[in-house]
């Protein structure tokens, strides 16, 4: 039947060419669009990772939901001696957020002031890599302030310039100093950029009254495939009801979310692309049958089965979308792979979109061989799917009647 | 003659038809999918520029030199009042607005954020862009240190109807002042800067906190569609910076853009591959009745009257095909236009880009015509080669020929 199949293949020349263009193309199409777009959206997971976020990160219950200095964890070494013991973790430090109001001279702004362990936080974010003028903070700054160049800007200060701070301390108290700029970073993230600032910790605890307390504590996983797995064994070793351990997952839920729903438009797209070659493999599949009718009538006539028919079918549609794949397959996993280690630049994307979090020009494409065989595997599906109405045309002719057919 | 000549394309057209059905199934099943998509993007770009232009800008906002890259009250419209009045009497204008906007810190009792305060006249405002139409909850109310809050903020401070709050910033003198709030209500705009930070209070109130005069106003948004308008608003007041909806929202131009170009492909591709499907039918069905073709041509018939019988052929199977699918097209539009695509649990994600959970489409004529043009075109297209083969023919070989 394998024979027959081939044979009817190069037979049939303009069917077979079409079916193979078309496939070739829907393949092409399908792998390279889901690459690029899940590359973009891993870039950006990826970004926020980098930028603050952590892969895992510790709360007080009730801290995200309702906040309020009543929900910081109070004793955070107890927490980070247990987290010593957890295998996976790469890094760990402990942060105290607050918001209040700086100023310079004439400029006043609201901001996110953290106090952070300068060390420690190197290892975690790239925010001491996001350095622009002046210099990072290290464990023997005082009052030094590490600021978002969109906060330096806005409240016109300059590395060196002295700049009040007015808040609230984790008593409930106000808390007021004059700290002064020791350097600015750009992470590429406007709301970030334009609104966080950092003071090492073991001042700004003195000033929030905030020792051995901490807004959160954030992780660092050695593989972030792994990152359920340490989470489970976080929780296991805390054993305590009063506090949360959630992953990236929940705690950039919003932009996971908002990817499945860019992914959903996406595959709307693609499909329409998907739905019409589909068809069009399977008018000329069906105007092939038809045209054989007589052929398959003296076939059946000899004893060709309907199982005997379906194979042939199967067999030309599989040689066909096989052959197509051997060109498409390496071709679409080279540009995949290329772009995704050279990744595409579209100048003042990044400025352009900065409301929705994009803080990278670049736009590299996901290389991932299960994606591209899921793909495949959809295409030959379909493939397959446009098989199944010329069959049973053929098989509505009687032997007799399909060998009379004109 | 050619009543004879259509009569028989008609029943040509359905000699084979199974066939001549997949062909139209294919059309329309492809042209409704691509009209259904088409209106849904649009309808998507078009709510988020119709919110923006309400909430926000307007068709043309004026701003002080500088105001828009500092965001200092100390860049302010003077005497904006006047010129309100002013810009009101010119023709082609329909509404217009004065806004006051500073940005500071809004906290509760136990979260804060940064935040952007803008007060407003709620009366202008519901004639400019029906504010009361943004309203998610609560009652749209300014009075007595009321305050309607944006959706993301709200959620953001975990606040809700009655919630009290503290803004605090600096004012025309550089001291920080600070004003308690109630909230009334929440609102969600889609204008994702608004949402996510804005708080809106009376203009009469906020004049007074920060210092600056009723007279005054750092935004004068003006609603009119008339092309000129901006020039000559430009010419007009030339010491400020005005500015079209699209100068201050670029990434929605950029949108529109990018959305021509992506259904402009869309349709190219689309129609390519419609034509290949419709050839190789008009194809294979000329070379099944290649005899018949020879024995018309053989008894007398011109080779004119045959083309004209194959174009129309394939022109009624492409005319069928489309009456389907702008039928199928228009059902799906008008359900995605009165009825939308609910995407409700993704609520958070579309909020935070901007977007309603319910996301409506919109209709245009020109998908319908644009569409029967296209479809028009690749059925003629799709016959011209089998024509040629046909004009090739030598009616005695091709009688004497074997089937």
């Amino acid at each position: 039947m394998f024979n027959f199949a081939l044979k009817n293949i190069l037979f049939y020349k303009g069917r077979s060419i079409t079916t193979f263009i078309l496939t070739f193309v829907s393949a092409m199409l399908f792998v390279v669009f889901v690459s690029w777009q899940d590359g973009s959206h891993n870039s950006m997971l990826e970004n926020s990772l980098k930028i603050y976020t952590g892969a895992i990160e510790i709360y007080h219950k009730d801290y995200r939901d309702v906040g309020g200095n009543e929900y910081l964890i109070r004793d955070a070494k107890s927490i980070t001696d247990k987290l010593l013991h957890v295998k996976g973790i790469e890094a760990f430090t402990t942060r105290y957020e607050t918001y209040g109001l700086l100023s310079s001279k004439e400029h006043s702004g609201a901001s996110m002031i953290a106090g952070i362990e300068p060390d420690k936080e190197k290892l975690l974010s790239s925010i001491a890599q996001a350095l622009r003028e002046g210099e990072f903070l290290d464990e023997t700054n005082g009052n030094c302030l590490y600021m978002g160049s969109g906060l330096v800007k806005k409240l016109k200060l300059h590395v060196g310039d002295e700049v009040s701070f007015v808040g609230g301390a984790s008593d409930d108290s106000f808390a007021a100093d004059i700290f002064k700029v020791c350097g600015t970073f750009k992470t590429g993230s406007f709301e970030f950029d334009s609104s966080a600032s950092f003071v090492n910790r073991s001042y700004f605890d003195e000033l929030m009254y905030a020792k051995n307390m901490a807004s959160y504590i954030t992780i660092k996983v050695e593989n972030l495939d792994d990152v359920d797995r340490v989470n489970s064994e976080i929780i296991k070793i805390l054993d305590d009801e009063n506090l949360e351990s959630l992953t990236w997952k929940t705690l950039m839920k919003t932009m996971v979310e908002a990817m499945e729903v860019d992914n959903i438009f996406g595959y709307i797209s693609l499909s329409l692309f998907l739905v019409v070659i589909f068809f069009v493999i399977m008018i000329y599949g069906f105007i092939n049958v038809s045209s054989r009718i007589k052929e398959f009538g003296v076939l059946k006539c000899i004893g060709l089965s309907k199982q005997n028919i379906f194979l042939l079918l199967f067999y030309e549609i599989f040689i066909l979308s096989s052959a197509a794949f051997v060109i498409a397959v390496p071709l679409a996993s080279y540009i995949c792979y290329y772009y995704s280690i050279n990744p595409i630049v579209i100048e003042g994307i990044a400025e352009m979109y900065k409301d929705y979090g994009i803080v990278s020009d670049e736009i590299p494409f996901n290389f991932d061989m299960y994606t591209i065989s899921w793909n495949i595997g959809l295409i030959y599906l379909l493939n397959f799917l446009s098989i199944l109405y010329p069959y049973m045309y053929i098989n509505s002719f009687g032997p007799i009647e399909a060998s009379r057919h004109v | 003659m050619y009543k004879l000549i259509l009569k028989m394309a008609w029943k040509n057209s359905f000699t084979r038809p199974a066939r001549t059905l997949l062909v139209i199934t294919m059309i329309a099943v492809s042209m409704s999918m691509m009209l259904a998509i088409q209106g849904l993007y649009d309808g998507m770009v078009k709510n988020m520029v119709d919110k923006n232009k309400r909430s926000d800008s307007g068709d043309v906002s004026l701003y002080a030199k500088d105001y828009r890259v500092e965001k200092d009250i100390k860049y302010i419209i003077k005497d904006a009042v006047k010129m309100k009045e002013d810009i009101e009497k010119l023709e082609g204008v329909e509404a217009v607005v004065l806004r006051v906007m500073a940005d500071g810190l809004l906290s509760t009792a136990r979260k804060s954020s940064f935040a952007s305060v803008y007060g407003i006249d709620l009366k202008a405002e519901e004639e400019f862009g029906e504010f009361s139409g943004f309203l998610k909850e609560g009652e749209i109310n300014l009075d007595k240190r009321g305050a309607v809050i944006g959706i993301e903020l709200a959620k953001t401070l975990k606040v809700g109807i009655g919630s009290k709050l503290v803004f605090s910033t600096q004012d025309t003198l550089g001291n920080i002042n600070s004003i308690a709030l109630k909230i009334k209500a929440i609102v969600q705009t889609t204008n994702i800067l608004l949402d996510s930070n804005a708080i809106f209070v009376d203009i009469a109130l906020l004049h007074k906190f920060l210092g600056t005069s009723p007279l005054d106003a750092t935004q004068i948004a003006v609603m009119g569609e008339d092309k000129n308008l901006v020039k000559l608003l430009k010419a007009k007041y030339s010491n400020l910076d005005v500015k079209s909806f699209l100068e201050l929202q670029p990434m929605i131009k950029q949108m529109q853009e990018m959305m021509v170009i992506f259904n402009s492909i869309t349709f190219f591709i689309v129609m390519s591959v419609v034509f290949i499907g419709i050839f190789g039918v008009v194809y294979v069905s000329i070379l099944d009745r290649i005899r018949e073709f020879g024995i018309v041509l053989g008894i007398g018939m011109q080779y004119k009257y045959i083309k004209a019988q194959i174009f129309l052929e394939s022109v009624i199977v492409g005319l069928l095909g489309y009456i389907s699918g702008a039928l199928l097209g228009a059902i799906l539009l008008v359900y995605l236009r009165d009825y939308g695509l609910d995407l409700s649990s993704f609520s958070d994600a579309l909020e935070m880009w901007g977007y309603e959970a319910i996301i409506t489409g919109t209709i245009k004529v020109s998908y319908f015509t644009t569409t029967f043009v296209a479809i028009l075109a690749a059925s003629v297209l799709s016959v011209l080669i089998p024509i040629r083969k046909i004009k090739k023919l030598n009616p005695i070989d091709v009688i004497k020929a074997e089937k």
